[in-house]
């Protein structure tokens, strides 16, 4: 899959589980850029992107990420 | 993990009137439908319809004290309400594990409570976080 279709999943999913329509992704977008993206949303975004993509993560994976890039930098890798 | 992908949990919970009372007197819906036999026959019912919301209290207790562990916090729950319930029934509860997410100490389940006909009474999913 591209680049810019795995983004295009990502934003599915971050508009359904966050459930607001008008969020805009790119790979420079931060927790500190969406509202609805806090400590809680954040484990049911990657429950969702594990679910979606059928791969798993690790904590430690998670906690390196700094912004969408570095997710899709990720699930590239799985 | 304490808690592995297809673990099954059963249990079983009476609709005792005091639980139906004290629902009512905590929350105050008194609507008909729970309280006046004669409105809830006329709504096609065999009796006062007991308050779908008290499995939500039986889902809590469930979580809260009959898991493996005391380590919980819901993230997450829903519930479809399919058949009515009403005073003194037995309810029969079936969970399983759906999804477990070490990466985010996270687990999914499946549930469904029914009566002793076997009927679904409600059903739904719900995700639980397990705390360090």
């Amino acid at each position: 899959m591209k680049r810019s279709e795995l983004l295009e999943h990502l934003l599915e999913i971050f508009i359904d589980t966050l459930d607001n329509e008008e969020i805009k992704l790119s790979e420079e977008t931060t927790a500190n850029d969406i509202d609805e993206w806090d400590s809680l949303s954040h484990i049911m975004l990657i429950v969702a992107i594990e679910k979606h993509f059928k791969i798993r993560f690790t904590s430690k994976e998670i906690q390196s990420w700094k912004d969408v890039g570095e997710m899709l930098n990720c699930i590239e890798e799985k | 993990m304490i808690l592995k992908l297809g673990d099954k949990f059963q249990e079983k919970f009476i609709l005792a009137n005091e639980i139906y009372q004290g629902f009512m007197e905590i929350f105050k819906d008194k609507n008909p439908l729970h309280t006046n036999h004669l409105f809830a026959s006329d709504k096609g019912f065999k009796g006062k319809v007991m308050h779908g919301n008290i499995l939500n209290g039986f889902l809590s207790f469930f979580i809260g004290e009959k898991l493996p562990t005391k380590n919980v916090i819901i993230h997450h729950q829903d519930i479809q309400f399919k058949n009515a319930i009403y005073l003194n029934d037995e309810l029969f509860f079936n969970a399983e594990i759906t999804g477990v997410y070490d990466s985010v100490n996270a687990i999914e389940f499946k549930y469904n409570f029914k009566n002793k006909e076997s009927k679904i009474i409600a059903k739904g999913k719900f995700q639980i976080g397990l705390l360090k």
